[in-house]
């Protein structure tokens, strides 16, 4: 799967979430999920377990810290699935 | 280091901090003796030991920590005095506030911040707490906008510390004044607070992200449990009381 597949699927599970329409609507990689889309932190779980059931990966502890921006959520699911 | 400096100074924080609760605010929490009792015996088992509690107020964690422990007690046993993780932004964001935090064994962190940052503290609690020092969580994240404990809002750090520490066990507080009927900053002057606690010692079959949520889970519902047994209660005494008044 490409990255720009995985960027689309990414956007399309954080869309329920994202709570900033018009940063939703210029979703780049830089894009960051709680500042920018005000994703509710509590609710990032939540995004991560879609990740996980969307993309047939799991995901570690350590590297849900290493996701802030929508870029980042890209690379390490595109990691994983290679 | 910094529980050294907290223990050092602790005759005068951790007396001063009952005394302004007792005496300035007039508080006063029933049924210490059980939760009390209960506290010690999970300490004796010498299992690490996370405390989690609900949250209605700024100051829970003061009068949590009264709640488990008199000032004296806590003072012979200071791993008892739970580690607290307040919000930086409201109590770190002065000198002052910081100095406090950092004498009064707390960790702060920013909420909804920086990934790597959350990750980092939750790691220091995971040592501490594996090193039989107790940490006092609030596992809805934050406080509770209902008044009520609300099991959706389980945040998933909880759960996380919890399944990084083998063998872990979880102490439920579940503390609320008479005149608490929603979310607020303190407690009114001359509070009667109840308690209630619950030992819980969570444990998945799942794994990763969904182990921690899992473990989240359990121990709010836990705590819901426990409103529900204090509103129950509650209303049982109303009734007798009103019984009484007829007779």
């Amino acid at each position: 799967m490409s990255e720009t597949d995985v960027m689309q699927k990414v956007v399309t599970i954080l869309t329920p979430y994202a709570k900033n329409a018009a940063a939703l609507a210029r979703v780049e990689p830089a894009t960051h999920i709680l500042e920018d889309l005000k994703v509710n932190s509590a609710r990032l779980v939540d995004v991560v377990l879609a990740f996980e059931d969307e993309f047939g990966i799991e995901i570690a502890d350590d590297d849900v810290d290493t996701v802030n921006t929508v870029g980042d959520a890209v690379r390490l699911i595109s990691a994983k699935l290679v | 280091m910094q529980r050294a400096v907290g223990r050092l100074l602790s005759p005068l924080w951790l007396p001063a901090t009952v005394v302004v609760m007792r005496f300035g605010l007039r508080w006063r929490i029933e049924d210490v003796a059980r939760a009390r009792r209960q506290y010690r015996e999970m300490l004796r088992t010498g299992r690490p030991l996370v405390v989690c509690a609900n949250h209605l107020t700024m100051v829970d964690s003061a009068a949590i920590m009264w709640a488990l422990g008199s000032p004296l007690w806590l003072l012979a046993h200071y791993a008892a005095v739970p580690w607290n993780v307040p919000e930086r932004q409201n109590f770190a964001a002065s000198l002052v506030s910081r100095v406090l935090v950092y004498v009064m064994k707390c960790v702060p962190v920013t909420r909804g911040g920086d990934r790597g940052e959350i990750g980092r503290v939750l790691t220091r609690l995971g040592h501490l707490v594996a090193r039989r020092e107790v940490v006092l969580l609030f596992p809805e994240g934050g406080r509770s906008r209902s008044g009520r404990v609300e099991p959706e809002s389980a945040a998933y750090g909880v759960g996380r510390l919890i399944a990084s520490i083998p063998g872990c066990t979880v102490l439920c507080v579940y503390l609320r004044g008479e005149r608490q009927d929603g979310v607020g900053n303190v407690p009114v002057r001359g509070e009667r607070f109840s308690v209630r606690v619950a030992g819980l010692c969570p444990t998945s079959e799942h794994s990763g992200m969904r182990r921690a949520v899992d473990l989240s889970r359990q121990v709010v519902e836990t705590l819901a449990a426990l409103e529900r047994q204090h509103f129950l209660e509650r209303d049982r005494a109303l009734c007798r009381e009103r019984h009484d008044d007829r007779q």
